[in-house]
């Protein structure tokens, strides 16, 4: 081969290369938003106005935990818009992921509620916020009313021998940890080391009566169908979800307090399709797409203009009050949790038998 | 198309050059593949390893506390013995099922040895995923081993213990790595020489002995191999039992991928996959020598 071959073949190399380049270019840029959201939350219903305008405009990725989307975006994975919780803002800001929403561009903003928007941490100043609040709901015990019999309305069903094997809770630290903070009777959104222990302890005790830690809402839903499950700790979507079937089930009202949590849009730093966000988030606070998000998970939306559009009878059937307000007076909101990481390592921890 | 011999001699020889430029050709992308996709990963999980968690990708400082604190702390080696154990009973598992099918494949299969193989590997055409989601119906509180027991009036209320236990880790990682064990062994004992198994029977050896004394010995490097193939991958598997089992069978794989996940501590989980690593190497090691007993060439 002499020094012209070469060339040749370097410059066909080339060539190749740029054909690819351009090959795949239009794939990474293409005109699509980037959504990063809770899975079940990615359906076409919620946001049909935008799917109307923009056919096909929206690729959703999905998470079963936000803990681990917080990782999966720190470590790289850049959508337009995410949904975490709002107890995770902070420190989604504090690793300077996020960009303030303007919200002059949402049009629905004097319809959610104030008890959301006026929510410290996602202040971003001057009209502007670093979450969007979209949805709220409640944690609590789903448990069945022929298996367990009139238990006492407390979380300690969760803690109850009588049931072991039976149990299963959530595998997330604004669930489980938190309702075995109420427990031991410390501040789930503040500790101490000796605090974090007694937590810990209390987490402990709970693991040998467990069948599982999960986030997997489905196989929940079909254990407590099943009965191999009697008591576990859900969102009130399993509740709905199961009631529908006329699976008897009661979601219950611990005297400690169910966990009331709002989660809702957050833009990325480097989002690339701004204006596809600004017209999703509008999208999705329509009243239609909140009244979807009602009748079909049993979830609160962030606004009233939503509650408007569902009969009253509904709302007394999913136990969803129209007032959020109402409902905080009688739970506790999942704020922000100073020790989230400590708190997720030692759940990790004792998951494992520590 | 073909091409004649006179053709090819008639080619002028290579040149040294051009030999040296295939040469390099050649193995220029395994050589990249490994230095950038094995060796410089290993070494960003090594250095991650020593390195402090301030929440950046990279850690903050130099340290040794990870690997004090994945020493020092009981959970781990109970963590990590819980996997060897696992991952033995997987690994004994699929061997001892996987010889029989081997044998029958290598030495009485005939002619349709090439079909058995196809099926052998037919599970292999779905997802891991669907395999084992296969086994969670099977094993459920209302699935289909449950549903058969209570029909056959063999029990009268579903039993809770194959799901989300130990036990349904092991049986579904046995039947995921089934192929992985049958293919090692059938080649090894495809080949054990006829001529020795014929010579045995002139000279009055019964079955048994044939097996003890000739087969076993000479297929043992395939079964050693089987063995390696499915122990390494099952010691860090976490999807499996994440899926089936319960709080007891939590395997080191989930330990690690919770450190990258939820509780983001990267340098930890750095730290406690080198610590893996070192444990899988040195029971390789062990193995290998009990390989090189047989006479392994490998």
């Amino acid at each position: 081969m002499d020094g012209s071959t070469t060339r040749t073949m370097l410059r066909r190399a080339a060539g190749l290369a740029t054909i690819i380049a351009s090959l795949a270019t239009p794939a990474l840029a293409a005109d699509k938003l980037t959504y990063f959201t809770w899975s079940g939350y990615e359906l076409p219903d919620f946001n049909k106005s935008f799917l109307g305008a923009h056919p096909d405009g929206v690729e959703a990725s999905v998470f079963s935990d936000d803990d681990e989307a917080f990782t999966k975006v720190k470590a790289g994975f850049h959508p337009d818009l995410a949904h975490p919780c709002y107890d995770k803002i902070a420190r989604w800001n504090k690793e300077g992921l996020l960009q303030p929403i303007d919200t002059k561009r949402i049009k629905n903003w004097d319809t959610i509620f104030p008890v959301f928007k006026n929510l410290a941490d996602i202040q971003a100043g001057d009209g502007k916020v670093w979450m969007v609040p979209w949805d709220w709901g409640n944690t609590s015990i789903l448990y069945r009313t022929d298996l367990v019999k009139d238990p006492a309305p407390s979380w300690n069903l969760l803690w109850d021998k009588q049931y072991s094997g039976r149990i299963a809770t959530i595998d997330a630290v604004h669930d489980t940890p938190v309702v075995a903070a109420l427990l031991a009777g410390v501040s789930p959104f503040d500790m101490s080391a000796e605090e974090l222990e007694k937590v810990a302890a209390k987490l402990r005790e709970q693991r040998p009566l467990l069948r599982a830690y999960t986030t997997d809402m489905t196989s929940v839903e079909q254990s407590l169908a099943s009965g191999e499950l009697v008591a576990a700790m859900t969102w009130n979507a399993s509740a709905t979800t199961l009631k529908k079937q006329g699976v008897k089930v009661e979601f219950m009202k611990p005297k400690e307090g169910m966990l009331t949590w709002s989660c809702g849009f957050v833009m990325l730093k480097d989002a690339k399709n701004i204006d596809l966000a600004y017209d999703f988030i509008n999208s999705r606070l329509e009243g239609a797409s909140g009244k979807e998000l009602i009748t079909q998970y049993g979830y609160g939306s962030a606004s009233s203009a939503a509650f408007a559009l569902v009969p009253k009878e509904e709302l007394d059937r999913l136990q969803l009050p129209a007032e959020p307000d109402e409902v905080l007076k009688s739970t506790v909101f999942t704020g922000p949790m100073k020790q989230n990481d400590d708190l997720a390592k030692m759940f990790e921890k004792v998951k494992a038998g520590g | 198309m073909s091409v004649s011999s006179e053709s090819v001699l008639a080619l002028p020889a290579a040149s040294e050059r051009q030999r040296r430029l295939f040469g390099i050709g050649m193995t220029a992308p395994g050589a990249l593949a490994t230095s950038v996709l094995v060796l410089f990963a290993l070494g960003v999980v090594l250095f991650l390893g020593f390195r402090t968690n301030d929440g950046s990708l990279l850690g903050g400082a130099f340290t040794l506390d990870n690997f004090k604190a994945a020493l020092t702390d009981p959970l781990y080696a109970t963590v990590i013995l819980r996997s060897l154990a696992i991952a033995g009973l997987v690994t004994l598992a699929t061997v001892v099922t996987a010889y029989p099918v081997a044998y029958y494949l290598a030495f009485h299969a005939g002619k349709h040895r090439a079909l058995l193989l196809f099926i052998v590997t037919l599970p292999f055409w779905t997802s891991y995923l669907l395999r084992v989601f296969a086994w969670k119906v099977v094993l459920a509180f209302n699935g289909v081993l449950n549903s058969a027991l209570m029909t056959a009036g063999i029990t009268s209320e579903p039993i809770l213990a194959f799901l989300n236990t130990p036990a349904a880790v092991v049986i579904t990682l046995a039947h995921a790595y089934a192929a992985f064990a049958i293919l090692p062994i059938y080649v090894a004992l495809e080949n054990v020489p006829r001529s020795l198994i014929e010579a045995a029977e002139d000279l009055g050896a019964r079955p048994t002995a044939i097996f003890r004394k000739i087969i076993l010995p000479i297929s043992m490097p395939g079964v050693m191999a089987a063995a390696l193939v499915v122990f390494v991958p099952t010691v860090g598997d976490y999807v499996t039992p994440a899926l089936v089992g319960g709080p007891n069978s939590t395997m080191i794989g989930s330990m690690i991928q919770a450190q990258f996940g939820k509780a983001n501590d990267w340098p930890f989980g750095a730290a406690l996959s080198v610590i893996v690593m070192l444990v899988i190497l040195a029971v390789v090691v062990v193995a290998r020598r009990a390989d090189k007993r047989f006479g392994s060439r490998t």
